[in-house]
């Protein structure tokens, strides 16, 4: 017996250190001094579908940037890796590039973001991500978090506003089973009551594909506005269950389910949604777009095929790189709190349509105040308004 | 030269250290873990400091599963109750840090052993699918509570007055480097604890259980006490894992707690060595390393192979889960066997039969 585990153990022994030798390799590094930015991307976790067109918009950002001659000669570089929305991964990542002296990071999901706050904060780090939570804006509960995207309460309240205005007082909203999904509950609820609206709320439990209770409830509460916090997928199936239980009802997407898996998930039935947007979508014709396609048809792709989780990604490449070129430009050393005083200190930032401009300051790091409502036409997301500002 | 093991004393066949080899291997690793926070960085802190919480975790689920033969996939449920407790008491009764692990730790074996009532019905699958319902009770509970919607923020330890990640002697400092002594501290404990437990009546007890739970009730075994015992001390144990883990990261989000963890814990210990103290700790290196490995691999060689940066996320899943499933064929009882064939061979050698 052990004569047969003896030459397994040996094979492991031999793949082990071949696996150091080369990791050990990796470690060297040129002779240049770059900017240094980590980033976790989720490519094979569970939202990856959206996941890897944001991550490749922060990557082709960076190689772009870096054609261009970079932050005054000096180049970015890129140090990622697939965290596959694992928290213990994206903390293992985090703490090696940090180790490996990167002064910015950008991470991604909701369960990443809250588990690294306290730590960027101890760092210095300035952080963007792809969550945004409403408590991420506010620098009392986390001073190195910086908000790019609108917050998914002030969606809310800027989607009940709309409803207002178009006469409905009876609103519903539909969130995914989690803080991700609750973030935007409470200010959409007290925003309506106080203005003599309802809304009533409906969580939906991960793997639910039948919304028939829920709707009958919806039917009989007479609602005429449904509010989808959600992620496409998900929104895609209630909206399918909506349209076949019969229900005329104004169904308003939150930023995670405006794009266009949503609408490709849904086919016939995604036809009438709204949807609220940080970003402007592929096509929209915003002169920030072109840099992206000018780049992309480059290197022989197109954006419409990437979607507006490639700009997202993209855009908060380039806000943060914004801010490291404001430290360069006064003359300052590139560290986490110099790029965070920057970034509180550069007044409005004018993103080429891409956003409302954006604006930090040290008291309020949300700096997007507005979204742009889109529905769906013949099977792709057209303008429905101009950047609304958030009531 | 040796033919085996041999004990003429009842002493040395209860000792702990049995041979004067195991004596020396458990100086060794106390002194590296001593040496190690002063030669690693922030990085490999950070690695060291997974390691230890993932190897409380493991021996309080290894407690359960591998010695008393309870399937349970509620490990992240409990390890939440632990984590929500600690932070909780810090942040909303301003409690000190150390008096929220020992707390957290009992309100978990309270769980635990609530949650370990349909035991004595089930076995097997079935009381698989009944801790499930406890990890997915307790998620819900957090998920729907006030706790819920926002993360739960500890505010950092301080001592003296100054926040642990301020604190610094010398160039040695920073959270890392300060709970790896808590981490490692309370990761002894729990290896004393274990180790001595199965050479107790109720760890032996536990055992019985395992082998045939039939036989040991007809020895005299009370099986509802016993599993009860055995679901609240591991509980116990996965609650003070939990508990530091909040007190580590200085923030608590169920997405850390959820099914994922429970099966990642499952791997450590099927790994590591079901029913083995040392194989936990084993498999906790194991599971914590190879993804940090795989990652570092992949990095090196996206530089040097461009064409394939894209597909190395892909390929590191395949490698975690083929290493997984030969460990599963190769080698069932885990990487705790294959050191003690690595000891037999030497022992033995040349004349292993």
């Amino acid at each position: 017996m052990s004569h047969k585990f003896s030459r397994s153990f040996f094979i492991m022994m031999l793949v082990l250190v071949g696996v150091l030798a080369l990791a050990a390799c990796g470690g060297s590094s040129g002779s240049d001094e770059p900017i240094k930015v980590g980033a976790i991307f989720d490519l094979t976790g569970p939202t990856s579908d959206v996941g890897t067109p944001y991550s490749e918009g922060i990557t082709d950002f960076v190689s772009w940037y870096n054609e261009q001659g970079g932050v005054d000669g000096t180049p970015l570089e890129l140090i990622s890796a697939d965290y596959a929305y694992k928290v213990d991964q994206g903390e293992q990542l985090y703490s090696q590039y940090v180790n490996q002296g990167v002064v910015v990071f950008q991470g991604w999901g909701t369960g990443d973001t809250e588990a690294l706050r306290s730590r960027i904060a101890a760092d210095e780090i300035p952080f963007m991500s792809a969550s945004y939570s409403d408590v991420l804006g506010n620098p009392d509960e986390a001073p190195y978090n910086f908000l790019i995207g609108t917050g998914y309460g002030a969606q809310a309240v800027t989607a009940v506003q709309w409803g207002l205005d178009n006469g409905a007082t009876k609103f519903a909203i539909f969130h995914h089973d989690s803080p991700f999904g609750q973030s935007p509950v409470d200010m959409a609820k007290s925003y309506a009551e106080s203005h003599g609206a309802s809304l009533d709320v409906f969580p939906m439990p991960g793997g639910a594909t039948d919304f028939t209770a829920e709707l009958t409830q919806v039917k009989d509460a007479g609602i005429e506005y449904i509010i989808i916090q959600n992620v496409s997928s998900n929104a895609a199936t209630l909206v399918k269950n909506i349209t076949d239980f019969g229900l005329d009802i104004q169904v308003v997407c939150l930023n995670w389910c405006t794009d266009e898996l949503f609408v490709s998930l849904a086919g016939d039935a995604a036809e009438g949604v709204l949807g609220t947007s940080p970003f402007a979508f592929p096509g929209s014709g915003a002169a920030g777009l072109k840099e992206m396609e000018d780049y992309l048809s480059a290197n022989g792709g197109s954006l419409s095929d990437k979607g507006i989780r490639y700009v997202a990604g993209w855009l908060t490449m380039k806000v943060m790189t914004a801010g490291i070129e404001k430290v360069v430009a006064d003359g300052n050393e590139v560290t986490g709190p110099n790029i965070k005083a920057a970034l509180e200190n550069m007044g409005t930032l004018d993103t080429g349509g891409l956003t409302q401009p954006l604006k930090f300051s040290s008291s309020d790091h949300a700096s997007n105040k507005a979204v742009q409502f889109f529905q769906v036409s013949g099977g792709t997301w057209t303008a429905a308004s101009d950047y609304v500002a958030v009531p | 030269m040796e033919s085996g093991i041999f004990h003429t004393t009842y002493e040395s066949d209860m000792a702990l250290r049995r041979t004067p080899i195991m004596r020396w291997r458990i100086i060794l690793a106390v002194a590296f873990t001593v040496i190690f926070p002063f030669i690693g960085n922030s990085y490999t802190l950070t690695l060291a400091d997974q390691i230890g919480i993932a190897a409380i975790g493991a021996i309080g689920l290894n407690i359960l599963t591998g010695f008393t033969g309870q399937i349970s996939l509620g490990q992240g449920g409990f390890m939440a109750i632990g984590a929500y407790t600690a932070g909780v008491l810090t942040t909303m009764v301003g409690m000190p840090w150390w008096l929220t692990i020992p707390i957290a730790c009992v309100v978990t074996a309270l769980v635990g052993a609530f949650f370990g009532i349909p035991s004595l019905r089930l076995k097997g699958l079935y009381l698989a699918i009944a801790t499930l319902a406890a990890q997915q009770i307790i998620q819900w509970a957090i998920v729907r509570s006030p706790l819920g919607t926002d993360a739960l923020v500890v505010p950092p330890i301080k001592v003296f007055g100054q926040s642990l990640n301020r604190l610094r002697i010398g160039s040695f400092g920073g959270i890392d480097f300060w709970f790896y002594w808590v981490i490692y501290f309370f990761l002894a404990l729990t290896i004393l604890f274990a180790v001595n437990l199965f050479r107790t009546k109720i760890g032996r007890a536990f055992i019985a259980i395992r082998d045939q739970d039939i036989a040991a009730e007809v020895m005299g075994v009370n099986l509802f006490r016993y599993k009860l015992m055995s679901f609240a001390t591991s509980s116990f144990i996965v609650g003070l894992s939990g508990a530091l883990l909040a007190q580590y990261r200085g923030i608590v989000n169920y997405e850390r707690f959820t099914i994922d963890a429970s099966i990642f814990y499952l791997a450590v210990i099927i790994i590591g060595g079901l029913g083995s103290v040392s194989g936990s700790v084993y498999g906790a290196i194991f599971m914590v390393l190879l993804p940090a490995t795989l990652s570092n691999l992949g990095q090196s060689l996206s530089g040097s192979v461009p064409g394939l940066a894209r597909l190395i996320p892909f390929v590191q899943q395949a490698v975690f889960g083929i290493t997984i499933i030969l460990f599963l064929i190769l080698e069932p009882e885990g990487l705790a066997k294959i050191w003690r064939d690595i000891k037999d061979y030497f022992r033995l050698w040349p004349f292993s039969y």
